[in-house]
Formats: structure tokens, sequence, C-alpha cells
């Protein structure tokens, strides 16, 4: 059966629902009739307004069709499916007519019965939101090809932002025209995140808030909406982000899957967020939904129970300010952490009294934070906590002649999450200790051929696995056999026949100090991102891969703007939180593949492989752009807006090694600050200097100073020196002549100017040879053909109409230069 | 059971993924509408067990549209699930008044909107 010109979502339905039956999609007419001409359809499934030509222009001419179902739009009031409706009834080969929306009951029976199959075998739906096998992968498929579909009209959106910045900055923008951008951006607010851009959702609700009630906008606001536009628009033409993370594999083969409930689709963690404040509970949930969580909200502890009890939540966000039921809250909490293994829960209190906290950790919270705080700080905090459950699983080794303890072992540390290797052989026990390379072992005392001591000795000689716990499961408790196991160099031992909690705390504790020590040596502890050494050495790695690949690597130094002046005002534990923030951003703001560090003080490093300059600045521009859109909340005052510098450093043409690339990027970093901060600058940049034979990368001639503010605020916050003149003969002069006053690569031109007009400009800049050193971008009024045919004639590169878009202007810019 | 849901938003996009996410996940059947007075119409028409309405459209916004449906004895008992991109102290003293049995965010996980309505709902899961 073929499906043409509906949604992908109709094709699987059918498909579920018509057992036997091979159903396909044409979303057009064109793919439609190149299916159709394919033959061996037994059903046509067609809109009459399939995209490309309509129902006719698919099966024009067609020979050898299949019988066809039509679905025409709804005339007047007409009942359900069935019944042509005239029109479209001599549609050559209809033999059945159904109306918009799609009765898709009436659909499945008709087409069974064309089909000679049995279309009721399956039922609809069973109630239960419990996905199929599979569902995960179709959904994110369909997902993404309606995001294919409708990315044009949503991206269309952004427009109406960027026309009202312009038109803040012209003075024009009506009430009609604000609450017309301010709809859309409460529109691409609402949807994008559904096609996974959730970042995209945060900018455009960012300007909804600007645009917002009826504060005057001026300069400033206009500037905002630009950069917000911008960022959106750099956010949508990425790739989504999967909107359902795959389930994740077993990690090893032979075991049975522990499969989670609800399989694929629960794959992302679940918070569970229990707080009366709703207004804060929703604004957590937004900032959740951006970090790949999914969020539940109680209103109250038996709204929690019942949640916890329906799935359990991966973290626990409890809001203990609660009004009256602060006693059922930290019962809550003693539940939580009560369960095996236990939940993780973060607290939120009004207060930050030491004995709060105290009552909070005796209960087993894993985290405090006092309110005020912002939903992205705790967001911050839960996914601190889900990352510390994240970590790789850890595997043990486990040697025993008697297959009934192995067999013990496993089962009771399997289920605590501990891959478990189990060996019979003590013979074989090397090979199996560089093939499994465990993180603890277990090794029985008395073996045949060899012993447990011996093998702890063996163990212990090689600097490998000098350090690896190792812990003995002894039947032989007398004082002379433990002193033996010790000195041979062992952790710990376990009395046969063991109890399951003592040899599963045992063993787990080890672990976790493993996994501790680990995560201690590479990261900052502070902020949980790689430390110093622990990024010289991946970045090493990194250049080492770009001389071997012949890419380019960008070497990123930033340092947060004033930061002194925060920890003097606000205290250490504001300067901690900020940095952890910045820290969280750039670890989302760049590719797993990255090193994002931070290398002591209030400055961090990041090292892009195959990213030059120009994509390093634009990353971190975008990761600027966010930490200024999210200012921190401060108890009882304004909030505390935080900015970066940072200078950009590329492999091979600003240095060859780390420490040359990293004197670069600190020169420049330094430029950065002395321009005036909160900016990043790629090496080699250079000021705009006073001098009158001065040298600019870009020329505004624009009589509009609201415009030609915004061209130079967008062209100087990328990097590019830029002159603005505002007449047209004093622009020409000053580009021509034996001895021009003013050098350019580009001159950005409007047409319409005091003076000369941008004609006379450019035939003068022509007659005068400029072009051949200066390429010419003219800036034209939409709809004046004419004019840009007769500006290409005279020699300009290009042309772009306005109003524009910044980011197409600036992607021309770049291209003009280049060429 | 098989359980019949209609989505009342004008934005095609997220409409037709909503419907997509309820029938390939929860396996319900969905009826779309895109705008309050077609989503009347159809509430009479086919009596679903429950309606996801937006809460910005154009012409009928979602709280009138709400407002009509509990006013027709036909579609009063059908429970009523907004979804809005905005929740302002303003915008929930409007919804108090609703009766409605929920209020979901946008943009939602289409992965999770099924889930998210049968937990508002208290339907089993």
């Amino acid at each position: 059966m073929l499906v043409a010109g509906f949604p992908d979502a109709v094709a699987a339905f059918l498909a579920r629902q018509l057992r036997g039956v091979t159903v396909e999609a044409a979303p057009d007419a064109a793919a439609a009739r190149a299916q159709l001409a394919r033959g061996g359809w037994s059903l046509v499934l067609l809109d009459s307004a399939i995209p490309g030509g309509g129902a006719r222009g698919v099966l024009h001419a067609l020979s050898d069709l299949p019988p066809v179902f039509l679905c025409v739009p709804r005339a007047g009031a007409e009942g359900g499916g069935g019944g042509a409706s005239g029109a479209d009834a001599d549609v050559p080969g209809v033999a059945q007519t159904f109306v918009h929306p799609l009765d898709r009951q009436a659909l499945v029976r008709q087409a069974a019965a064309v089909l000679g199959v049995d279309g009721a075998s399956h039922p609809p739906g069973d109630g239960s939101p419990a996905p199929r096998e599979g569902t995960a992968d179709a959904l994110a498929d369909a997902v993404r090809n309606a995001w294919e579909r409708f990315r044009g009209p949503v991206t269309a959106r952004v427009d109406a932002i960027e026309e009202a910045a312009i038109a803040v900055l012209e003075g024009r923008l009506t009430e009609e025209g604000r609450r017309h951008a301010e709809r859309e951006a409460h529109k691409l607010a609402g949807s994008v995140g559904t096609f996974g851009f959730a970042q995209g959702s945060r900018l455009a609700r960012e300007v909804e808030t600007l645009l917002q009630g009826n504060a005057p906008l001026g300069q400033a606001e206009a500037l905002r909406l630009t950069d917000a536009a911008v960022a959106l628009r750099r956010e949508l033409a990425r790739p989504p982000s999967p909107v359902t993370a795959p389930a994740r594999q077993q990690s090893h083969a032979g075991q049975q899957g522990h499969a989670q409930p609800g399989g694929a689709a629960r794959a992302l963690p679940l918070l569970l967020v229990v707080d009366d404040d709703s207004e804060l509970a929703e604004r957590i949930t937004m900032e959740a939904g951006g970090r790949a969580m999914r969020t539940r909200i109680a209103r109250d502890v038996s709204q929690a129970r019942v949640a916890v009890s329906d799935e359990r939540p991966a973290a626990v966000l409890l809001d203990l300010s609660f009004e009256g039921d602060r006693r059922g809250g930290l019962e809550l909490l003693r539940e939580l952490s009560a369960h095996v293994p236990p939940v993780p829960v973060v607290v939120l209190t009004g207060s930050g009294a030491f004995a709060d906290r105290v009552e909070v950790a005796r209960l087993g919270g894993v985290g405090f934070l006092q309110k005020p705080v912002s939903p992205a700080t705790a967001v911050d905090a839960v996914s601190g906590v889900l990352h510390r459950g994240q970590q790789r699983r850890s595997c043990i080794l486990a040697v025993d002649d008697d297959p009934v303890i192995l067999d013990a072992v496993q089962r009771l540390l399997e289920p605590a999450g501990v891959e478990v290797n189990v060996l019979g052989d003590p013979e074989r026990f090397w090979d199996s200790l560089e093939e499994v390379c465990p993180d603890a072992v277990l090794l029985d005392i008395d073996m045949p051929s060899v012993g447990g001591i011996e093998l702890c000795r063996v163990m212990r000689n090689d600097a490998r696995w000098s350090a690896t716990p190792v812990i003995f499961l002894t039947a032989r408790t007398e004082a002379e056999t433990v002193q033996r196991v010790f000195a041979a160099g062992a952790d710990d031992y376990v009395a046969k026949p063991f109890v399951g909690p003592e040899l599963v705390t045992r063993v787990t504790n080890r672990l976790e100090r493993v996994q501790l020590h680990r995560a201690l040596a590479d990261s900052d502890p502070l902020t949980g991102v790689a430390n110093r050494r622990r990024s010289e050495e991946l970045m090493g790695q990194l250049l080492h891969l770009a001389v071997r690949n012949k890419k380019p690597f960008a070497l990123a130094l930033l340092d947060l703007d004033h930061f002194k002046r925060i920890n003097d005002r606000h205290g250490h534990g504001m300067g901690d939180e900020v940095l952890r923030r910045v820290a969280r951003l750039l670890e989302r703001g760049f590719r797993a593949e990255d090193v994002v560090a931070r290398w002591g003080g209030e400055e961090f490093v990041v090292g892009m492989f195959g990213m030059d300059k120009d994509d390093a600045v634009q990353r971190l521009e975008a990761v600027l752009e966010q930490l200024r859109a999210e200012p921190f909340e401060m108890a009882g005052a304004e909030p505390l807006r935080v900015s970066f510098s940072a200078g950009i450093a590329q492999f091979p043409v600003d240095g060859a090694d780390l420490p040359a690339l990293y004197r670069v990027a600190d020169a420049t970093l330094y430029q950065a600050k002395e321009a005036g901060r909160s900016r990043v600058l790629p090496a080699g940049w250079t000021p705009e200097r006073p001098d009158p034979a001065a040298q600019v990368d870009v020329v505004v001639v624009e009589d509009d100073p609201a415009l030609a503010r915004l061209l130079l605020h967008s062209l100087e916050t990328r990097g590019y020196t830029s002159r603005w003149i505002a007449d047209g003969r004093e622009a020409a002069d000053a580009l021509t002549g034996s001895r021009p006053s003013l050098r350019a690569r580009l001159v950005l031109l409007d047409i319409d100017l005091p003076g000369m007009d941008g004609h006379a400009v450019l035939r003068r800049l022509s007659r005068d040879r400029v072009l051949e050193r200066t390429r010419v971008i003219v800036l034209t009024v939409r709809a004046h053909e004419a004019e840009v045919v007769q500006a290409l004639e005279e020699g300009a590169f290009d042309h772009v109409s306005k109003p524009f878009s910044v980011p197409i202007l600036l992607h021309r810019i770049r291209r003009a230069m280049v060429a | 059971m098989s359980r019949r849901i209609l989505i009342v938003d004008d934005e095609d996009d997220i409409r037709e993924v909503a419907q997509m996410s309820l029938e390939m996940v929860a396996g319900w059947e969905v009826i779309p509408a895109r705008n309050g007075e077609e989503g009347l119409r159809l509430a009479a028409e086919h009596l679903p067990d429950a309606i996801l309405l937006d809460v910005m459209m154009p012409g009928m916004d979602g709280p009138a549209t709400a407002l009509r449906l509990r006013d027709d004895p036909q579609t009063a008992g059908i429970p009523v699930i907004l979804l809005t991109a905005k929740v302002q102290p303003a915008d929930r003293r409007r919804f108090e008044g609703l009766e409605v049995a929920g209020v979901l965010a946008k943009p939602f996980d289409p992965m999770d909107l099924a889930n998210q309505v049968s937990s508002t709902l208290g339907w089993p899961g």
C-alpha cells in the first residue's frame, strides 16, 4: 500500500493496523509518481492536496493503477468517511473518497476489505502509554522528518524578531509589530524544543520576555534582540539533538538483560520535582527539558509518593520550604534514601542554617540549595548528581575454584550494578587480568595449584595492578591467616560463608573509592571539568591527531570578567557557583570530543580538534550569549550579570605546540580585555586605529545612524575592524585617489545616500580600480530588482536587501572576503 | 482500552508531532483540529476521551474553547488539558476558573507526551 501526501504517522499507523501489508510513504507528487511507476501496488491512499501537483498530477497518464482512496478537504458539513464529493469524483481510478480529518477506523476497515487482510486483529491501543519495541526510533525518525518539512516556516518566525529589532533601531516599531514579534517568539519558544532545540526554546523565551509588556525598547534591547535572533538562527541551522536517547546497551554479553521498565522511552532520566511553588517547579521543568531530562511535578508529599511508586526517578528535587509540611518532606527524604539503591535527593530550603544542612545530610540528602535559586542552578545541581551516578560501570574479577561461590558472587553483585567476571581456574589468572582490566579483584584463599595469596603477591609486584583493590574470600578467619592476607597486600577480606549485604557493601565501597580517585586525579574538584594535567594530556593527543590528519586545532583561553569583584561583593560561594555554571555551559556548548578544562582561578581552556579560529569564535560566542542571557538570581538584589573574555589561537598558523598556542591565545585574551571585555577574539585581530591612512576590514557607508550602529556592533563582536561613513561623497573621497585615506577589504554600500548615491560611489571605485582590492556589497531595498542588476553591472560583488538578517549578512561578508 | 484524543492547535508542526507522538507511543487514536471552532465541532462529533488544547490560538483561544466545551452538556464531562508555552501568574488565574484537568508545558518531549497526559488524567500507565 502506498500512502501519498500524508504525515509519516499515517503510514506508520496503517502499517500497525494492517497485518501483513507493506506500507510505504511518499511525501509529494513526484515521489508518489516514481513509486507508482514501479508497479506492484495493491492500494493507494492519496491526499487530493498532495504537494507538487495534487492528486491529478500524481495519477495523470498512469496506466495499470491499483484502487485509489482519495482524501479530500471537508466541503460543508457532511459526516465521517465515505461518500464521493463532486469535484474530485472524476479523478481516474478513485475507488473510495474520504474526507479530512481522516476517520482512521473507517479507513482501516475499507483498506482491509480491499486488501483482503484482517484489519481489526490489532487493537488500536490498550490505553497504556508504554511504548512498543522500536517505537522510540520510529518516533525519532518521524519527528526528524517533520522538522525537515517545517524548518522553513519555523525559521521564518525568526525574521519577525529581527525585523522588530531593526524597527526599534529606526524608531518605527509599532505596537502591532511588537505584538507580532512577541507572538512569533512565543510560538518558537513553545515549539522548537519539541524538535530537539532546547536552547532555541530558551532563546525565544528570552525574546518573548523582552518584548512583553509596554516598557520602552531602546538600542540596548534592540541589540539583545538581534543577538538572540542571530543565536536562534544559528541554533536552528544545526542538526537537532535526537528527541529520544537510545536505550542503554547492556555492557557485556552473557548476562541476562535487566530490562528497564518502559524500555527505550524511559532512557531519559526522570527528575521528580516536589514543590508547592508551581511557578518555580514549572521553570525547573523547562530548564530540565533542555538538559535531556524528563520531569514530573508533585505538589505535595503524597503526590510525590504516588509518582515514585509509578516510576523510580533518577533524582528528586525536594523543596523543604513547604508551607506547613516540613516534617512530611523530611520523612519523604528519609524514605527515598532508604530505597535500594537510594534515590538521590537534592534539597531546596528557605534557610541556610547549619542545623538544616546536618539534618538533610543525616537523612541522606546528596545536595543542598538555599532559596532563592535560579532554575538553571537547581538543574545544575541535579545534573551533577546524575553525572556522579552515570560513571562507567565498575567491573571486578572473581577467582574461586568453587562454582557455587562464583555463582553467588555474581548473583549478589550484578544487581548492585557491578559487572562480574568469573574465573574458576587460577592458572589462567594473568590472562584474565589483562583481558578484563578489573577495578577490583576477589580472590579465594585456598585453591588447588595456585593459592589466592600467591596471586595477590604477583599483582602487587606489577606496577599496573599494585593499586587495584584485592578482597579475599576466606573461610579461615584465625588471626594468623588474616595477617598473611594483609601482608600479601590485600585490602580487605570477607568471611565465608558470606551474607549478601556484607559482600555487596565491602565491594561497592572499594569500587566507589576507585571511581572517586580516578575522577579526582583527572578533574577540577569545584567544577568537575578536566583539570590542567588531564586536559594537557588530552589536548596533546588531539594536537597529534591534527598533525597526522593535517587538520586545524583551535585552543581557546577564557577568563571571567570582573571575577574578583563578584567574589568581593557577593562572597566566594557565589563565585564558585558562577564558575560551576560557566563549566556547565562550556560542557554543553562543545562536542564530547572537545576538551573543556579549568586551569585555575577563573581561567578556562577549550581545545577543539578540526575547528579553525572562526568556527571556534562562533562556538564560544554562543556560550557567551547564553551566559549573558541567564543572570544569576540574588536574594533581595539585582540579578548578577556575568560575562567572559576569550582569545583563540589555531594550530598550525598561530603556533606549533601547546605552549606556543597558549601564549598566543593568552595575548589575544589580553587584547579582548583591553578592547572592553565580554568578547571573543581570534589571534591576529587588530584593533581599529585612529590612523588617517587606516586599513580596516569593512567600511560601512550608510546614512541611517541606528542601522550603522547595529552593523558596527555586529562586525566588532565578530572581530572585524570597521569604519562608518554616512555620506556617499565622503566615502568615495576617502577610498579613492592616489593616496586614499582609508583602505578596506570590503565596503557595505547603501544605495540611497546623501551627497552621492551608491551607484555613483560604485562607479568612482570602479574607475579608480579600487574594486581590484576591495569588494563591495550593496544594501538595497527589497523588490528593487533593477537597482540590484545595475549595481552588479557597476562592479558590486554581491547585494543584500533590507531589512536583512544579520547572520546572513555576516555570512555574505565572510564569503566576499575569502573569495 | 482504546483511547481517543482530540488535539486542538493552530501550529501544524506541533499538532502533527503531538499526533505522531500519541499514536506511536501510546497507540491512541488522535483527531487533529486546527482551531477552536473545528475543535468544538469534532469534540461533539467524536466525543473523545480527552482534549489537548493549545492556549494561544488566533480567533477562539484555548480558554475560550474550554469554556464553550463546558457549556455544551455533551462535551462538559470530557477532561481538558491545556498546552502552553507561558505560565504567567495572570494566565494561571485565568486557567483556575476553567476547571481543566491540567496544564502541560510546551515545548514537550515527544517521547514523554503520552506519559504526561496519562499521569495528568490519572490513567493507568
